[in-house]
């Protein structure tokens, strides 16, 4: 019995020492945690130095050495960086990487260690395609869509960028962006046009299974919808749509179109104002009929009956 | 009361009340499943449709209703037809529901006397002009509403019928015909059908010939003399 209250007590001492977080973690942790604010490096970027210790840990990377994905720090990280500790692969990476992520493009990088496959797709996705092969600095990186990788959460949770209920959101961060829209013509409030849709009406009312932004155009994969690659070019899109609309013809799929109602869709617009005038019409004569009959019902009861009794 | 006469006239036959409580059931169980989708931005929206199960469920409510209104109005139609091939239903001028002319008189003598202008109400039939316009309405929202429901239900058959040169819009129009019309058909019920059959002084809280079928002589002779004078007419002279 001593024994194995020995054993028990050895192993919750080890437990409760062994934290989430390694040494070195705890090492970087210590200051990054109580440090706030943000300052600039030589690079002129503006970078936060926290690192919300606890959301850290409780993130899906929590138990990771801070050096797993910033491997140019290995040793003391404010010394110059030694590009020397990264492997080929990763540097060749970060150095596309470059023209997007100032300050560690090796961070960024790393994350295809673990996420090869995403990772790949993504860069041969329209995203990463603008990144790496146009070199613009405000394309989407893995960081854009699922925030801090500090902080990512399982897609199942309600903090995740890219959950069900948060991801139209997260790609309207953009989308809906007017620089953006703009540069990279983007199509007019693609997101408010979603949420016109009967697919956007229902995701707005919480339906479980309607397709959001990603069920049609991919996330990592997303191509431009002219790419015959992407799942909503005129090609693939009887396939796309036939996932949930079976027996999807081409005449059908010509329903989804993100466009806006407005003049340059001239018979629904019309179409809408001509109902719109005869709802006007019809509820001008009905309340107009009621009220008038209110008031002749009430005269009745109060001033004929008046007459009715004076008369008697 | 003259002895011979009955107390109470048979309005309405069993057949047309259960079309009617059908059509009442279904058409308020699709305005509440589907006013939400109308405005789903807010956030009331939500809570309007998690009271009926949440979206899906309240979406499959809304289609099955539909159909069964459809159904109820497809049997209403058949049932006419039938009523009026048979002969059991005859075509008079009095008890029709067909709109005519006298409506437009009607209407105008009754509003010219609810603005004082006329001392006299207007002498109505069977069904006054508001009862005609209730239930043509009804053939509108079918034939606007449920048409367009129907293709909103099963949007990958109808996309065969439509011809190719509409399908750039015919999907807005059909959801905009869906939804005003449907706005439009609350609206007519909450305001015109609730005033004149719940809300007026002689009817509040409602009328019970919707359940009983029956009127009373004495109502009928006061709301639908001309049909009281066909039906009683020889009878109530000996009066």
């Amino acid at each position: 019995m001593r024994r194995l209250l020995a054993i028990a007590f050895l192993w919750f001492l080890l437990v409760s020492l062994a934290g989430p977080a390694s040494a070195d973690t705890f090492t970087c942790l210590a200051c990054h945690s109580a440090m706030k604010g943000k300052i600039r490096t030589d690079g002129n970027v503006l970078i936060d130095v926290n690192v919300d210790s606890e959301k850290y840990e409780s993130s899906v990377h929590g138990g990771f050495d801070c050096i797993i994905c910033h491997k140019q720090f290995q040793s003391n990280p404010h010394e110059a960086t030694k590009i020397g500790n990264v492997s080929q692969n990763i540097a060749a990476l970060a150095g596309k990487l470059s023209p997007k992520a100032k300050v560690d493009p090796v961070a960024l990088a790393a994350c295809t260690e673990c996420h090869s496959e995403v990772y790949k797709d993504w860069q041969e996705s329209v995203h990463g395609n603008n990144i790496i092969d146009k070199r613009q600095a405000d394309g989407a990186d893995c960081l854009d869509c699922h925030g801090s990788p500090h902080y990512i959460t399982p897609k199942n949770t309600l903090s995740s960028m890219v959950n069900r209920k948060n991801v139209v959101k997260t790609c309207g961060d953009c989308h809906e962006n007017e620089h953006l829209a703009k540069k990279y013509n983007l199509g007019s409030s693609i997101i408010e046009r979603y949420y016109e849709s009967f697919h956007g009406k229902k995701y707005a009312l919480g339906h479980p299974t309607v397709p959001t932004c990603v069920s049609c155009h991919k996330s990592h994969a997303i191509k431009k919808w002219d790419d015959p690659a992407s799942p909503v070019a005129w090609e693939n899109r009887t396939v796309t749509c036939g996932n949930c609309h079976p027996g999807a013809t081409r005449k059908f799929v010509a329903a989804i179109t993100h466009k806006p109602y407005g003049k340059d869709n001239p018979i629904p617009y019309y179409f809408q104002k001509g109902l719109i005038l005869l709802l006007f019409g019809v509820f001008a004569f009905i309340v107009s009929h009621v009220f008038l009959e209110v008031f002749s019902e009430i005269r009745d009861k109060v001033f004929r009956k008046e007459k009715e009794e004076h008369h008697e | 009361m003259n002895k011979n006469l009955p107390a109470e006239y048979q309005r309405f036959n069993v057949i047309e009340r259960i079309q009617h409580v059908i059509l009442l059931v279904t058409f308020l169980l699709l305005a509440f499943t589907g006013w939400a989708l109308k405005y789903p931005e807010v956030e009331k929206s939500r809570w309007l449709v998690n009271l009926w199960g949440g979206a899906r469920t309240a979406g499959i409510i809304h289609r099955t209703a539909g159909i069964t209104m459809l159904l109820d109005f497809i049997w209403h139609v058949i049932y006419m037809g039938y009523m009026l091939g048979t002969g059991k239903m005859k075509l008079n001028p009095i008890t029709t529901v067909i709109p005519l002319p006298k409506d437009i008189f009607d209407m105008v003598k009754n509003v010219s006397y609810f603005i004082g202008l006329s001392k006299t109400k207007p002498q109505f039939g069977r069904f006054t002009y508001a009862h005609k316009f209730d239930y043509w309405a009804v053939f509108w929202g079918m034939g606007i509403i449920g048409l367009s429901g129907l293709f909103l239900t099963f949007p990958v058959q109808a996309a065969y019928i439509f011809p190719s040169w509409s399908v750039n819009w015919i999907w807005e129009v059909l959801f905009v015909m869906h939804s005003d019309e449907a706005l439009l058909a609350i609206v007519f019920i909450l305001f015109f059908h609730f005033y004149n059959e719940h809300l007026k002084f002689d009817k509040f809280p409602m009328g019970m010939s919707w359940i009983t079928g029956k009127i009373s002589v004495e109502d009928m002779k006061h709301e639908h003399p001309l049909e009281y004078e066909l039906e009683f007419g020889d009878k109530g002279a000996d009066k």
